[in-house]
């Protein structure tokens, strides 16, 4: 056999051994899209239909006559207020931290790392003792808060690397023709890190809308997020399992909508800034 | 490289308008600020009743201080270490097999002349959809009357139980080929991305010497990329060790504690038995192994090359 004839069946080989993975790797996430467009007796049929009349009827229950748009809602609030924070407070000390060579810097980094790592369920507790306290338990200040927890050190991480490739001299000129440092950041390396920026506000948006344990308890009938009703859809919704779906489906597309738009830096943000794709 | 330089001899620099000490001050206070009010005293306010006995609902615990109690009970709990060993169980299972599917996976998708993106894109669905999602999802899969899974072994003839989720082995092994699912593909984005960033010349030099496919990966590639898979064994494992919301909705610990990890357990200890305070000495014990882990990353990312 010719050596071309040998490239074009590895090629083949692995062009059906990859379509076979996808298929097995989205059947799941398929079947549940599939099922929140199905009616019940549809939903419920062995061997799982895939031809069917679709129907929106399942949405419309979920999200208007139960009330589930309301969830929607604050998980939008919430994903959006603490992206907004985290970033406003996080852009610039990642800025500080990329250009300053300061002795406490070192020690910040660290502690940085530290609320990085800290598992959510050993920080829950302590926030939910004191939030308990404060009264702020179902109110959107505890769980934006408990969201900018794991946002903020992610924004200083993520953009730190993103001016970290910026050449200084850019910021020393803009310096030397009359610029504050700060003008100079804003002016000058912000711009530059526009695309950064963008991923950085996408994940932080990822991260606040799929966390399920800070959600789940620190917020109440008013504030719950998408995530926080999951577990009680079973109890609440009983067999009418296209309406489970139907939920789980609008919690997961936003998410996804938004990880093709950042696709180019998705390994870069899933490490935190640590492997770069 | 000219960013790193500068950033180690500032000294060289033009004089800036304003102190330096005040503009990194001014950057940098308002996000310290926040990172103490909301981390770093709810752990020091954590660490400190976890030396007392705390509860908002059991009577008797008033947060009077019991010193060292609830470490030593927790070092002779039976409980934790179980969901220890299962939490050590599922990490180095799961992620060695992550890795060994990703690394095929990644080497498959590396070959590919065509099509490299449109299959990116679809492999990466499973790690960016909401965990809890993945968990309710794996549950209906699993479901004994109308689960995917179990309609797939009966039309296959399989000879697995119906409802695989109700015996203890066969859940915990739903569970970690539930987070197979989730980060296999995570595993192989970040070593395509690691093979695409490797030098040709050494391939080539191999080609002409003659070396056979396996030769090669055996010889160049991995040694090549070993720095990244260590960074990405290392990552995965920091994540793995806090698994909680996937188990929450796929087997809520069950059946009996057959997969109830170490953060379900101390979830469960802090807010179904409501013993805060024992549940907040597991949190400090969770935190402080995470930090070993995290500290041994960043120290590996320091070390070498693993940023590719």
């Amino acid at each position: 056999m010719s050596r071309r004839a040998k490239r074009r069946i590895k090629t083949l080989v692995s062009i059906v051994g990859l379509l076979i993975l996808i298929v097995l790797v989205l059947s799941p996430y398929i079947w549940l899209v599939l099922t929140s467009f199905k009616t019940r007796g549809d939903a419920f049929s062995i061997p799982p239909r895939i031809i069917f009349t679709p129907t929106l009827d399942n949405y419309v229950q979920a999200l208007f006559n139960r009330g589930y748009i309301h969830n929607l809602m604050n998980s939008a609030i919430v994903a959006s207020c603490s992206t907004a924070v985290s970033l406003l407070v996080g852009v610039p000390a990642a800025y500080a931290l990329a250009r300053f060579r300061v002795r406490t810097n070192s020690l910040y980094l660290l502690l940085l790392l530290a609320a990085r790592v800290i598992p959510a369920v050993a920080l829950t507790i302590p926030l939910f003792i004191l939030f308990n306290e404060a009264g702020l338990l179902d109110s959107y200040a505890a769980v934006i808060a408990s969201h900018i927890t794991f946002n903020l050190p992610f924004v200083i991480w993520m953009m730190r690397g993103f001016f970290l490739a910026i050449p200084p001299e850019l910021d020393e000129a803009a310096v030397v023709d009359g610029c504050s440092y700060f003008g100079a950041f804003v002016r000058v390396v912000l711009p530059l890190t526009r695309g950064g920026l963008a991923a950085t506000a996408i994940f932080c948006v990822i991260n606040s809308w799929n966390d399920f344990l800070f959600a789940f308890l620190l917020t109440g009938r008013e504030t719950a997020t998408l995530t926080a009703v999951i577990p009680n859809l079973v109890t609440s919704f009983g067999t009418s399992w296209g309406q489970v779906a139907a939920v789980g489906t609008v919690t997961t597309i936003p998410v996804l909508l938004f990880a093709f738009a950042v696709q180019k830096y998705l390994v870069r943000g899933m490490t935190g800034g640590a492997v770069r794709g | 490289m000219i960013a790193e330089q500068a950033i180690r001899h500032p000294r060289r620099r033009l004089r800036l308008p304003q102190s330096r000490r005040g503009t990194v001050a001014l950057l940098e206070l308002p996000s310290v600020l926040v990172v103490v009010a909301i981390t770093l005293f709810p752990v020091l306010y954590s660490l400190n009743i976890s030396f007392r006995s705390f509860s908002l609902t059991l009577p008797g615990h008033t947060g009077q201080w019991v010193g060292l109690d609830n470490y030593i009970r927790l070092l002779t709990d039976s409980a934790f270490f179980h969901a220890v060993w299962l939490i050590a169980v599922f990490t180095v299972v799961g992620v060695t097999i992550e890795l060994a599917l990703g690394l095929l996976i990644a080497l498959v998708l590396d070959g590919l002349v065509t099509g490299r993106r449109l299959f990116t894109s679809l492999l990466l669905i499973p790690m960016i959809l909401t965990p809890v999602v993945i968990g309710l999802m794996f549950n209906f899969v699993f479901n004994a009357q109308f689960g995917l899974f179990d309609y797939l072994i009966q039309a296959l003839r399989i000879p697995l139980p119906h409802g695989i989720l109700a015996s203890s082995a066969t859940a915990f092994a739903a569970l970690v080929g539930t987070d197979i699912w989730e980060w296999t593909p995570f595993m192989a984005l970040v070593l395509l991305a690691g093979l695409q960033a490797l030098p040709s010349e050494p391939f080539e030099a191999a080609r002409v010497d003659g070396a056979s496919a396996w030769q090669t990966l055996r010889w160049i590639t991995l040694p090549m990329l070993r720095p990244l898979i260590a960074v990405a064994i290392l990552f995965r494992s920091a994540e793995a060790i806090k698994e909680f919301d996937k188990v929450f909705l796929l087997t809520a610990g069950g059946p009996g504690n057959a997969t109830e990890v170490v953060d379900l357990f101390t979830y469960h200890v802090a807010f179904m038995s409501w013993d805060l305070s024992y549940g907040a000495a597991l949190g400090m014990v969770l935190f402080t192994i995470s930090m070993l882990v995290g500290a041994g990353f960043f120290k590996l990312l320091a070390s070498d090359v693993g940023t590719a």
